[in-house]
This record gives C-alpha cells, structure tokens and sequence, in this order.
C-alpha cells in the first residue's frame, strides 16, 4: 500500500533532521580551516587560524579556565548530587513531592534567572563577608548548582532499577554500613557516576549564560572570551575554538556513550 | 593443586566456628534453636503484621512458615534475619538475645526470593562476599569456594557471569552464598517459587538433602502447602499475623486446628454442623457418627478416606457401624494413580456435593450418572472450629 511511499518519506525527514541540525557546525568547522580572513568565500586550506590561537594566550588561559572549572565543579556536583540521589532513593517510600519538585526546579529554570540570582546572592555575601569575590570560586559554585540535580536523577534512577533486596542481602552477609559503602553501592553506582561526571562536565563546558554573571576579571572560560570576540565580527579565529570545542565535547559525549553500552 | 596438611583439613566448609573438633563436612555441626517470645509487628498508620507470636523451633529442625500473601511470614523471617526489627517481644537464636543485634552480626543466612546476586561481581565473588566482609584472607576464601562448590555441585558455574545463570543456577549459588558462611540458621525466602515444577520437585530433594546432610537449623518459607508437606519436619500456618496451627506436615494435614488451616491444606468436603448429639452431628448430608470429642462448627471429610462402592455390595468392614450415604456420579476425573468423583447428595430438599478421591487399584470405575454407596469411617469425621475471619 501507502506504505513504502511512507518509510521514504520518513527517511528524507530524518536525512532533512539530521542536515538542520549539523549543517551549520559543518560550516563552522569547514571555515575554519579557510585561508583567508572571511567566511564568505573559501580561500584554500590552511592551519593558520589555529596556529595563531595556539599563540594566543587570553585564548589558552581561557581553555585552561573552562576545563578547571568543568573538572572541579563536575567531582564536586557529583559528590554532592550522589548523596541527594541516594537520599531520595532512600527515602522514596514517603510524600518526596515538594522535594522533587525543588530538585527539578533548576533544570527548567531559566540560566539567565539562575545566572542573576547567583550574581546577586555573590555581591551581597562579598559585601558582608568580603568572601566569594567574583572568580573562579563563585563559577564553580554557580556549575555545581546547575549540575546536582542531573547527577541527583541520574544516580536516584539506577537505585530504582536495582532489586531492593540486594541492600537486605549485603547486610544479610556480614557488610557493616562502611562496607556497604564501599563494596555494594559505589560499585553498583560507578556506571551512573560516570555518566553523571561526563554530563556535568559537558554542562559545564556548555555553559555561558552562567558563567558570565558569575565569572571574574582573570576567569573568563571559552564561551565568554568567544561571547567577547564575536563582538569585534565573527573571524575565523573563532571558527577554529568552535570546532575544538564540538570535538572535545563529541568525544566525551562518545566515551560515556561507550560507558553505558558496556554497563548493559 | 597442593595437598592439604594435616592441619589445614578441619577448615571444612560446614564445620561450626566454635566447634574445636576437626571432624568432616557436616558432621560436627552444632545446630541452634530459635525461640521467639511474644513478637509483635506494627507498621506506622496501625497495619499489624505479627500478632504476638510464640514459637520455638528445635535446633537441626527443617521447619517451615506457610500461609498466604500477607499472612506476616515474610516479615517473621525478616525479623530472623535482623532485617525488620519487632515492634514488641523478644527473639534469641541458639539461647542468645539477639532481639537488637543488627544484621551484619546475627550469625543468619538467607535466600531471598529474589536470589538477590551482586550484578557488580562475578559469580566467584558473589560466594565469597560474607566471608569478605569478615575479614576472611583472600587465599582462605578462594578454598572455601572450591570446597562450597564440590558440596552443592556447582562445577563451572563459578566462572560464569551473574547475568549468564538460568534462575535455577541463580537459585544455587544463592544457596552456596549463604551456607558458605556457615550461619547457625538458615533462611529460605520462598527460594523456589520462580522455578518451573520440574526443576523445583528436583531442587527441593537436593535442598532437603542438604539440611539432612548438614544438621543446620532451616526456617523455610512458602506459600505452597504441597511443598510445605514434603520438607517440613514441623510446618507453623500463619493467617493474619496469627499462627494458626504448628505441627508435623501428617498432623497439620490430617489435623487441621481450624477451618483456615483445612482450607489452606486444600481440603474439600467441609460440612456446616447444625446440632450435636453425643457422638453424632447433623450436617446437610445427614446425620454422621464421629469420634472426634471436639466441639466443632464444621465437619472435614477428607476425600481420600470416603469408601465407594455399588449400592447392592456388602459394607467395607461389616463388623464396623460405618456412616452410610447414597450419592450419585456428577463428573469424574481420571487421574492416573487416583480418579477424583464428584458426587452429589439429596438429603430431603437439601442437595449436597462431595468429593472422593479413589486411588486407582485397576477395579472397574465408576461411570457418570452411576447411583454409589458412600461409606465414611467415623475416626475420619473431624470437627473443626470456626475461629477463622474471612478467607
């Protein structure tokens, strides 16, 4: 019948999806290996754009910025969003409604409302304390917020696929609470922790609208240096931290892929 | 693999911590009894799960806790276990309190229902994990697993992963886990109930052999009445919190305490009793003799002790006044080694149905439709109170 004129329809959809969403990335990846300073025309190939951002020390500074703040912000939002996981795991047996509530809040949040509270709560703790002046402190705090509720849901959605009995069992022989810890639950958890490390640290490195309220003088991450470039034209420049960006985050992206797969 | 001197050999797999002899696997096992005093389980918001329960179970006993969904005996085994804590009583294992001693110090094993196997480790692992978290030497486990698995016969089980076992093999390296530790009690969780029958018939034998073979104190919990009757050595009945009946599998069978129990065992032929004369009782199907000097509400005829032949034949025992009726074939199930009749009854306007159940001596069967004599021995009429709710 209809049928096959169907799946073929079906199939340019995907084809069409799939091109909307990379084409763009495509250019910008092409464009920066262009020759010459446009982005209109291409020029012939050549590595310059990238040479002169490996001479670029705001640029360095600033990846260096981005990966401290991911790597820090990530290990602590997992600590801290694996305690919550486990607690709402644990406790899942009362009316957990309001608190639910309050640990999704801040993924449907909006940045921009989150950025500004956290820039505001800063300034008034800074005037009182004279701690958490703008920098490298304050961005982490602000990532580890937005991170913890991922890592909370992630590590609260393994313990619900996981036979309840398996707790009885590990207290049935012999394990203390400590051993528990440390020979039942880490190990159960250490897929899901991964995968919660490897979505803070995108998050992370996703991040601007944040950071830029956040961020310091001497703290500027990748997004906020690219957000202040761009002002003087898009140069090829950028096009090339562009593309070093959607390679580094593809490849974490395709190692906790490859993590999960292995889990099951 | 080295010989083993001389002195490591009383380290056997079933050889008790405290035992100081060095006597074979199995042999020098020192049972515990389990004593449970008024044990009373509440939940928050009044849901009462145990009733104040009393109950010993003798050392080196099989004994199991049968009842239906929600009769509170999962919970009784938990509470063995250390894992559900009583809300009331006390509970001693081998003549020690252990009514506050969390789990990880209670020297108890269980099969869960569930088999309850580490994802995380490896089969090896899995059987090794208590004697791990008691601190037991790497070198020291790894022989008690090869000795643990000649016991139960696990073969190359060991090496295989968690998620590559049948729920049959899940089922015995879950055995193998908890008997590994040696525990003073065993505890079985309906640890066949996700099994298909065949298997399940052959791995009850092997567990009974086991507990046979090892002298261990089993607590066994199950639903199934049939299974319940081949392990048990005593059987306790449970029906909401309460235990019904706790007897031997013969007397809880042919002696139900009460109407919950004769039902649970799955008998039928149960008659309401109006009046009570000296030894003679009124039921729908007529006035019967009895034997039994209870007081009883219901009248429980087992259906294989009804005695059926043709209206004209001589009575079973001539010399015996035996409770006579008249009763007509409705349906008859072929059973191979017994035939089930469905007979009904007239008594007057009262229309009745019993059920007999024949075993098959190769004598000629009885068709539908064929007029029967039904010939019941009075010791077979057996009183029973009505205490029951529900059910």
């Amino acid at each position: 019948m209809q049928n096959r004129g169907f799946k073929k329809g079906l199939a340019v959809f995907w084809w069409l999806t799939l091109i909307f969403l990379y084409a763009p990335l495509l250019v910008v990846m092409v464009f920066s290996f262009n020759a010459i300073n446009t982005s209109a025309r291409w020029g012939g190939f050549s590595l310059r754009w990238y040479e002169r951002l490996l001479n670029n020390d705001v640029v360095i500074s600033a990846i260096g910025h981005t990966l401290l703040l991911a790597v820090i912000s990530s290990i602590i939002a997992v600590i801290l969003g694996a305690m919550i996981g486990y607690g709402l795991y644990r406790h899942r047996a009362r009316r957990l409604g309001l608190l639910i509530v309050l640990i999704y809040l801040p993924i449907v949040m909006p940045d921009i409302v989150f950025g500004i509270a956290d820039m505001a709560f800063f300034v008034q703790i800074n005037r009182l304390t004279g701690l958490l002046s703008p920098g490298l402190s304050t961005m982490v705090i602000a990532h580890v917020t937005f991170q913890i509720p991922f890592v909370a849901l992630i590590v609260y959605s393994r313990f619900v696929g996981l036979d309840a009995t398996l707790f009885d069992a590990a207290k049935d022989l012999y394990a203390s609470p400590w051993q528990r810890m440390l020979h039942f639950i880490l190990p159960t958890l250490k897929p899901a922790l991964l995968s919660a490390f490897f979505l803070s640290f995108t998050l992370s490195v996703d991040d601007f609208v944040i950071s830029f309220f956040t961020a310091g003088p001497e703290s500027a991450t990748l997004p906020i240096y690219i957000w202040g470039a761009i002002r003087r034209g898009i140069s090829p420049e950028i096009n090339a931290i562009a593309t070093l960006m959607i390679a580094s985050v593809a490849l974490v992206a395709v190692v906790s892929l490859l993590f999960n797969r292995r889990r099951a | 693999m080295a010989e083993r001197s001389p002195t490591a050999a009383p380290d056997g797999p079933f050889q008790h911590r405290d035992s100081t002899q060095g006597a074979n696997a199995g042999a020098a096992r020192e049972a515990s009894s389990i004593n449970l005093k008024g044990i009373r389980k509440e939940y928050p918001g009044g849901v009462v799960a145990l009733e104040s329960v009393d109950l010993d179970i003798r050392a080196g006993e099989f004994f199991t806790l049968l009842g239906p969904s929600g009769c509170g005996k999962t919970t009784l085994l938990r509470m063995l276990a250390g894992l559900d804590e009583p809300s009331a009583g006390t509970l001693s294992i081998g003549g020690v309190d252990v009514t506050d001693t969390p789990p990880h110090k209670r020297s108890v094993n269980t099969v869960f229902q569930s088999y309850a196997l580490f994802p995380h480790l490896s089969v090896r692992d899995n059987i090794a994990f208590g004697l791990k978290m008691r601190g037991m030497a790497r070198s020291e486990r790894e022989q008690k697993v090869v000795e643990i698995a000649e016991f139960i016969k696990l073969g190359s089980l060991v090496d295989r992963r968690v998620d590559q076992l049948s729920g049959g093999q899940r089922q015995r390296i879950a055995l193998a886990r908890a008997l590994i530790c040696e525990p003073d009690v065993l505890l079985l969780d309906e640890p066949l109930s996700a099994l298909d029958a065949g298997l399940r018939s052959q791995l009850q034998v092997e567990l009974l052999r086991t507990q046979k073979r090892l002298g261990m104190t089993f607590v066994f919990v199950t639903h199934d009445q049939e299974e319940a009757m081949v392990m048990s050595d005593r059987i306790a009945v449970l029906s909401d919190g309460i235990i019904q009946q706790i007897g031997t599998p013969q007397e809880v069978y042919e002696r139900p305490a009460n109407l919950f129990v004769a039902r649970f065992m799955g008998h039928d032929n149960l008659f309401s009793i109006s009046a009570r004369e000296g030894m003679t009782v009124q039921t729908p199907i007529g006035a019967l003799e009895t034997e039994d000097h209870n007081e009883g509400k219901v009248a429980l005829i087992r259906p294989e002790t009804l005695e059926l032949t043709s209206p004209g034949a001589p009575s079973v025992e001539p010399g015996k006044q035996l409770n006579t009726l008249m009763c007509r074939v409705v349906e008859r199930f072929y059973r191979g080694s017994n035939v089930e009749y469905r007979l009904s009854h007239q008594s007057g306007e009262q229309h009745s149905e019993l059920i007999a159940e024949i075993s098959n001596t190769g004598e000629r069967l009885f068709r539908v439709g064929d007029e029967v004599k039904v010939e019941i021995y009075p010791e077979d009429v057996i009183m029973l109170s009505d205490d029951e709710e529900g059910a």
